[in-house]
């Protein structure tokens, strides 16, 4: 093992090392799974597809709540800006009558997300952190219901479809899902275990070159949040984040850099957007409810404010509390066999209404982290320490 | 500080070695499929051995905004797997995987992904909602072979996707047989309340298309909203002579309710979905009365639907909705499908799935009288299946045709005023 | 006149958001995070309400179109209500020693419970309560304003709350102590004050306060599990507006908001082409642009 990879394995925390080993874990569980056939490969391309843009957008807020503090709730309208950006030029059916490039939506939804971020800014970053809250998600609705109503733009509730993928128009990329061959993989008997027999056909090339794009994305992202946090700009948001008045004081400009933290993690934000339109291929205004905006904070807290690691940790855990519990529904037994009417009855309702008791069980989750760990599973220690100092202090 | 580098080389070259070996491994148990851009469904097992059960996926509004419908679906379905597994489809039972949508394409799409690319079904009935079916279809569907039938989407838009059945007709021709149904009544001018998503939108589009006098209102409300006095006042001040209706029963409850309690007078009119028991419960006696609606013709002279009907009564206690009409039906005619397919995949359910429903064939008008018909021999052209909700006969844009009656409330009951085409 | 019609509505639908708006503001004041299952509180009295008058039944006359039957099942919501926060605050709010965003993301949590649990108990459809319908005050049509006395009833009911609660923090004891606790609650304590009782009776108001707010919006409109999720929002653009922290405040800024969402209707009247789909954004809107000119809010406490 290289020094560097030691080291970080020698210095991670205990709780890093669970984590990681839990994430080996699992990751081995799903390709057991994937091998064993008990999990459709374009299945699972889809949903770490997903994880991945979870992972931008939680990496896009902690920006906001974990490097300045602010506690922003307009996260779902920024995903709208840049899926919508991206969408009303390239939808086949978009009111604008465009059909654009992806890589231009990109850059459209980026400066759309913006300029909006700027416009939600000015009026609510002098404000202290629970009038922030509520006013930007007031003002992310204001955009929800514009959008939805603004049929001229958007095509108002019947939404923007027929989206080309990411990668459509590049130069070799660009037509690849359909020239590759549906591969099937022959089932291999051992004994008396059946293995494989998969088919790898155009939606596992497609769900393959997505993630990849996300995975890209994600890497960019994350190397420049990265560089931003250890440098100047880093330090000095952290201190206004633990003392404002600290800051001012020292003469800082507290308000420009919380600013454009601000606008930063709501460009981050808009191109999780832009790369959902392309996942997904259709946009509607539902995509901006308020709920998209809770799932995230619901990672952030999970995996740790202001952690980076714990972003991507986050958007994980989330896919898997949604798309997780949806097969609990079927793990569960019919009835309890308990005897007692009472108990019986409410395990009767509780079974037979999955979906409100996956409600149930979202809700006793975030109160149980937060009341066993509310710092997040992966919060930011080693990070805090300056790099320079930490590697000086093991020669 | 420096390290020597060989085990880093080391480890990587192993990691090399590895994937290289790993590939060879793999291209040795591996074979390309002719036809490669196809996407077929997984697992086809072979003609003679089949399946011993068939299992088909829905996707199904459990939760959320349009959980009401979940609910007539599941009574729906749930009578109509008692027809079909009475006897299976040619003995073998057929099994309906059900997700939620939450009543968003976000999580129908996940629903629609987890079915099509994990429990590899031929066929999804889905979902709730016009707005949630095209994102399944877009998301999901397009592009590969399995069939998608809608159980309650009436957007014009879903007419734009050939290979997105429904079983709800269009809303189009049935807000045009409204709109000339008001026109004959008199009425010069409208007020329009239309509920804020696709559904609603495709609704009102239609309507104000196909209307020739005046709109006075024309506005949405949401679906969930906290208070329609505001809605009900707007329209009370417009001055039109009749209300129309393009929303959900609550809603029109909740508004109608409203309007009796300010004593607001006019001629109220809906479409289907405006029409039901909660709009009956939710309203003072009197408050409706005269209220006209059309809805697709359920075949409620045939023996069938009166049977499904009383079933249904006797089950649940109250009469069915159309809602539950269609959801029946889109299980039988899975069912039928599967019975005329040759091999329970996509492709071969998407030949079968259309004919079952529209001539050439005889008339059936249940499950088990379509069996008899097919015997051993029979395939999709020998048998069209009229269903409870109406001739079905599905069009090459996958909608099913309409026919249309009026309902007016009188004595706070719904009255049948006849049938009128468009 | 439509303007006189608006206005009747939005006093109405003003009365409830004032209701759950002076429960939000106090259970801020003392509880210092802005508590995202107040609409779900509010939710939970509501059906409180169902299930007590299912069971008391309309005995009594009738007062201003209710049976008092009926005013006993608010009682009744509003104890639900009040109850179920205790509980709450008890089991989850009060062990917890994370700051205010900490408890606002627990509090989402809580909201999410209560509803699952009220959907799995009641199912996800729409009831109402088995009040009869009215028909307008007859004497007031002609002036051109339609209330029923039931609406009447709602806005009677909701200013005595209002008043009651005014002379509670002026006047007693425990509302002495409740705003000694709210502006500083360390010093609160250092003079005797048993904060954490005085903590308790301020959920029991505020969430009461909520119960009923819920209890005659499901009268109002409709009862359905999502009822006070929906207008959640709204009632924190009033608290924001009126300013947090500040009970007068909230009662300020619910009238506000309750009233600028129902006269709506006059800007497309006056030829503005904005509908009234876009009544909640205008008020989010309107609470912005307060904000900018005057970031406590219009009768905010210290921001501190």
């Amino acid at each position: 093992m290289s020094t560097r990879a030691r080291h970080a394995f020698a210095s991670a925390s205990e709780t890093e090392r669970w984590v990681l080993a839990l994430l080996g874990v699992v990751a081995l569980l799903l390709i057991i799974g994937l091998l064993a056939g008990g999990i459709g490969p374009a299945y699972l391309l889809y949903l770490l597809g997903l994880s991945g843009m979870y992972i931008l957008l939680s990496i896009g807020l902690n920006v906001q709540w974990g490097y300045a503090g602010l506690i922003n709730f307009s996260v779902a309208a920024f995903f709208g800006l840049g899926a919508y950006g991206t969408a009303m030029l390239t939808a086949s059916n978009t009111p604008l009558g465009l059909s654009l490039s992806p890589l231009v939506g990109l850059v459209v939804g980026i400066a759309l997300a913006a300029v909006v971020a700027v416009l939600i800014a000015v009026p609510t970053l002098r404000l202290r952190a629970d009038y922030l809250a509520i006013a930007s998600l007031g003002l992310a609705e204001v955009i929800r219901i514009v959008i939805q109503n603004q049929r001229g733009l958007t095509n108002g509730n019947a939404g923007l479809r027929g989206l080309p993928l990411f990668y459509a128009e590049w130069p070799r990329l660009g037509g690849v899902v359909d020239r590759l061959p549906t591969v099937l993989i022959h089932e291999v008997t051992l004994g008396p275990v059946t293995l494989l027999g998969l088919r790898l056909g155009r939606s596992v090339w497609v769900g393959t070159l997505n993630l990849l794009v996300v995975v890209g994305l994600i890497a960019a992202v994350y190397l420049v949040v990265r560089r931003l946090h250890r440098s100047p700009w880093g330090r000095l948001l952290r201190t206004i984040r633990s003392d404002e008045d600290l800051a001012r004081a020292l003469g800082k400009r507290t308000y420009r850099r919380k600013m454009e933290a601000f606008v930063l993690g709501s460009v981050i934000m808009a191109i999780a957007g832009v790369y959902y339109a392309h996942l997904n291929l259709f946009v509607t205004p539902q995509n901006l409810a308020p709920i998209n905006t809770f799932y995230v904070w619901v990672a952030v807290i999970l995996g740790g404010a202001g952690s980076n690691r714990g972003a991507v940790f986050g958007g994980f855990m989330i896919i898997a509390i949604r798309e997780g519990t949806r097969f609990l529904g079927d793990l569960l037994p019919q009835t309890s066999g308990v005897g007692i009417a009472f108990i019986d009855a409410t395990y009767a309702t509780v079974a037979a209404n999955f979906a409100a008791t996956r409600l149930l069980a979202v809700g006793l989750l975030i109160i149980l982290v937060i009341r066993l760990r509310p710092e997040g599973l992966l919060p930011p220690e080693s990070e805090l320490i300056w790099p320079p100092a930490r590697e000086g202090a093991d020669e | 500080m420096t390290h020597p580098r060989p085990s880093r080389l080391d480890r990587r070259t192993v990691l090399q070695y590895a994937g290289l070996a790993g590939i060879v491994g793999l291209a040795g148990c591996t074979t390309e499929q002719a036809g490669g851009d196809d996407e077929a469904d997984a697992d086809a097992p072979a003609e003679d051995t089949g399946p011993d059960v068939y299992r088909i996926g829905m996707v199904n509004s459990l939760t959320g905004s349009l959980a009401d419908f979940g609910t007539y679906n599941e009574r729906g379905v749930a009578l109509a797997l008692e027809d079909v597994n009475a006897a299976g489809i040619d003995g073998v039972p057929l099994e309906i995987i059900v997700e939620d949508s939450e009543s968003l394409p976000d999580a129908g799409v996940s629903a629609a992904q987890k079915l099509v690319n994990q429990d590899q079904v031929p066929l999804i009935i889905g979902a709730v909602g016009s707005g949630v079916s095209t994102s399944i279809y877009e998301s999901v569907i397009r592009g590969t072979d399995v069939v998608q039938l809608s159980q309650n989407s009436t957007s014009a838009s879903l007419t734009e996707y050939p290979g997105l059945l429904r079983m709800s007709p269009p809303g189009g021709p049935q807000v045009q047989a409204l709109a000339d149904l008001m026109a004959e009544d008199g009425i010069g001018s409208v007020a329009v309340a239309w509920v804020n998503n696709d559904f609603g939108q495709s609704q009102r589009d239609g309507f104000v298309d196909a209307w020739d006098g005046e709109v006075a209102y024309d506005s949405p409300h949401d679906q969930e909203q906290s208070s329609y006095a505001s809605v009900v006042a707007e329209m009370a001040n417009s001055g039109a002579e009749a209300w129309v209706f393009l929303t959900y029963q609550e809603q029109t409850a909740a508004m109608l309710d409203d309007a009796y309690s300010n004593a607001y007078e006019a001629a109220f009119y809906g479409s289907d979905s405006a029409k039901g028991p909660s709009v009956l419960e939710g309203t003072p006696s009197g408050a409706l009365e005269g209220m006209k609606t059309i809805e697709p013709s359920a075949a409620i002279d045939q023996a069938n639907y009166q049977d499904f009907a009383s079933r249904f009564e006797s089950a649940y206690g109250e009469a069915p909705t159309s809602w539950s009409s269609f959801a029946y039906d889109c299980v039988i005619t899975a069912a039928l499908s599967i019975a005329t397919a040759d091999g329970f995949t996509g492709a071969a359910l998407g030949e079968t799935v259309r004919d079952v429903t529209r001539t050439p064939g005889e008339t059936v008008t249940t499950f088990s009288a379509a069996m008899d018909v097919l015997g051993d021999e029979g395939d999709a052209s020998s048998i069209d299946y009229d269903g409870v909700s109406g001739p079905i006969d599905f069009d090459e844009n996958g909608d099913p045709v309409g026919s249309f009656q009026v309902f007016e409330v009188v004595d706070d009951a719904y009255v049948s005023r006849g049938t009128r085409t468009v | 006149m439509a303007v006189l019609e608006y206005l009747a509505n939005g006093l109405v639908f003003s009365s409830i958001i004032v209701l759950a708006s002076i429960g939000l503001s106090l259970i801020y004041s003392i509880a210092r995070f802005a508590n995202f299952a107040h609409g779900d509180t509010m939710t939970v009295g509501a059906y409180g309400a169902f299930v007590g008058f299912a069971l008391i039944g309309d005995l009594g006359p009738s007062v201003l179109g209710l049976p008092v039957g009926f005013y006993l099942a608010v009682a009744v919501g509003a104890t639900v209500a009040a109850v179920v926060a205790v509980l709450t605050q008890r089991l989850v709010y009060d062990a917890l020693e994370i700051g205010a965003i900490g408890l606002l993301i627990t509090s989402i949590g809580v909201a999410f419970v209560y509803r699952a649990v009220v959907i799995l108990a009641f199912g996800t459809g729409n009831l109402r309560y088995a009040v009869p319908s009215q028909r307008p005050i007859p004497a007031l049509v002609p002036v051109g304003v339609r209330v029923t006395t039931q609406e009447v009833a709602i806005v009677a009911v909701a200013l005595m709350l209002v008043i009651g609660l005014h002379l509670l923090l002026r006047y007693t004891l425990l509302g002495r102590m409740m705003r000694a606790t709210a502006d500083n609650a360390d010093l609160a304590q250092v003079t005797g004050i048993r904060t954490a009782r005085i903590t308790r009776w301020t959920w029991v108001i505020g969430a009461g306060l909520a119960g009923v707010g819920g209890v005659f919006l499901g009268l109002y409109n409709q009862v359905e599990p999502r009822m006070g999720f929906n207008i959640l929002l709204v009632v924190f653009a009033a608290v924001i507006l009126g300013g947090i922290g500040s009970v007068y405040g909230a009662m300020l800024g619910g009238f506000l908001i309750g009233m600028i969402d129902q006269l709506t209707p006059l800007l497309g009247d006056v030829g503005i082409p904005i509908g009234t789909e876009y009544s909640y954004a205008i008020a989010f809107v309107i609470m912005v642009v307060v904000l900018l000119v005057r970031p406590r809010g219009i009768a905010g406490g210290d921001p501190g």
